[in-house]
């Protein structure tokens, strides 16, 4: 299957990129430029690639654009994204970091309802909160909240995780499940939410399919890009093929066991829980 | 008391702003834009609609850029400030809707950044990781977005956590 990943990286003037880096397990080379893997869209596109490497798969796509928060790149990538899609047709699409613009995100969805067939969409980060705040999110197939965002998605006005309703906040990580129910009835929203944290849970229209605990590796929330990571893996699987509940199933075991080979602790940074998914896809999938 | 509300291209100059209008005494409140002008990403200022002239003055005489300012009736959505925290042992995570950052509680260093969406949050995540929480610039300072405001909040707790643990002087 065709995969585009597509987000901004935090380089400032970056110049528009797309195409497929090579990655040495720690840097990903985009043409002439060198980027190393921190937390964010490169985090998201490594693990993707190495899921599908691994599966044999074709090398995803990246698209992507420097942006530190000022929205200049975020702009050009909507643009790029949205005139660009048809001619891409990726079957697989997962989408990133981006400032949340709505009147962008909506001129996207327009465009992706248009498309035949439409590609997989899964959301996360900034395009995630751009698609909510717009009430365009059934546009897509999944959003991958953590708790945090579960309470933000619940909230049915709100616009962005930093305005939800104090009450949601105060409950999101102790009663994630009340956060599910409520969610039933917000409208714009995809069918199925991957929700991580320290139970990870398999949403599709409001039923709970799975609650995954186990391993229990409680130092992977502090890690930037673990949340990264366990979207990558998803659309890695879902490019492998594999029914949407049973790669979000599957994403969330080999991400914790990718945590757990790794030894982690809140110092930990992501490229070392990375380079530990093509042994734990093994483990998980029984390769 | 007639609010009025100053909305803003870009989250920064509301930072910007809101650091002006304190430090001349003024009553402000960081808040939401109305429906009708949000944008996704957006922070805007109420204050006393009856000290406009005066607030405009301290915005232009500052460079701070503002796109317009509104009358309201009510403005009741206040970004959310409270602060979680996740006491690992040696380190302590505080967040702040979906942002977390974790310090060392020995020497205050920051050792992660995680959560969010905006695309200041990897860009912070290079800025401040490393760095010792009392020596870091607050992210508002150097962040752009709603994610930068919230990381601010759960930083500023981290930095009292630090402070009041009373470690401040025997490391600097």
């Amino acid at each position: 299957m065709k995969t585009l990943v597509a987000g901004t990286v935090p380089v400032d003037k970056f110049p528009y990129y797309v195409g497929t880096p090579s990655f040495d397990g720690k840097n990903l080379v985009l043409g002439q430029k060198v980027l190393p893997i921190g937390m964010g869209t490169l985090s998201l596109y490594s693990a993707a690639y190495l899921t599908i490497a691994h599966l044999k798969g074709e090398p995803p796509t990246l698209m992507t654009v420097g942006d530190v928060g000022k929205a200049d790149g975020s702009r050009i990538l909507y643009q790029k994204l949205t005139e660009g899609i048809e001619e891409l047709k990726p079957d697989v699409l997962a989408l990133h970091y981006v400032m949340p613009i709505i009147t962008l995100v909506r001129a996207l969805a327009l465009k992706l309802q248009k498309i035949n067939p439409k590609p997989i969409v899964v959301a996360d980060a900034g395009f995630m909160y751009a698609f909510k705040a717009s009430k365009m999110g059934h546009v897509c197939n999944i959003f991958t909240p953590d708790p945090g965002e579960m309470a933000f998605l619940a909230d049915k006005d709100a616009v962005h995780p930093a305005y939800l309703e104090r009450h949601l906040f105060e409950i999101d990580s102790t009663s994630v499940e009340s956060l599910i129910e409520k969610v039933k009835d917000v409208e714009g929203l995809p069918k199925m939410l991957v929700v991580k944290g320290a139970i990870d849970y398999i949403v599709l229209d409001g039923r709970i399919l799975f609650k995954i605990d186990d391993p229990m590796v409680p130092y992977l929330e502090p890690i930037g890009g673990t949340g990264d990571t366990l979207t990558g893996i998803l659309t890695g699987l879902i490019a492998h093929g594999l029914p949407l509940e049973k790669a979000a199933y599957y994403a969330c075991k080999i991400n914790r066991i990718a945590g757990q080979l790794s030894n982690p602790t809140p110092k930990t940074r992501v490229n070392e829980i990375i380079s530990n998914i093509p042994k734990a896809i093994d483990l998980v999938l029984k390769i | 008391m007639e609010r009025g509300l100053i909305v803003f291209n870009h989250v920064k100059e509301a930072f910007k702003a809101e650091k002006v209008l304190k430090a001349s005494g003024f009553q402000i409140e960081l808040t939401i834009p109305p429906k009708d002008m949000v944008k996704g990403c957006d922070l805007a200022i109420s204050f006393n609609l009856n000290e406009r002239l005066a607030v405009e003055r301290a915005l232009m005489e500052n460079g701070v850029q503002y796109s317009d300012i509104v009358d309201v009736v009510k403005v009741s959505t206040k970004p959310l400030d409270i602060v979680k925290k996740v006491d690992y042992g040696d380190t302590i995570m505080f967040r702040c809707g979906s942002m977390k950052i974790t310090i060392d509680k020995r020497d205050g260093i920051i050792l992660n950044i995680s959560g969010g969406g905006c695309p200041d949050v990897p860009y912070l995540f290079l800025q401040l990781v490393g760095k010792k929480i009392f020596e870091a610039k607050n992210p508002t300072s150097i962040g752009y977005s709603l994610c930068a405001y919230s990381l601010g909040k759960a930083f500023e707790e981290a930095l009292k956590f630090y402070e009041n643990s009373g470690r401040w002087n025997s490391s600097s």
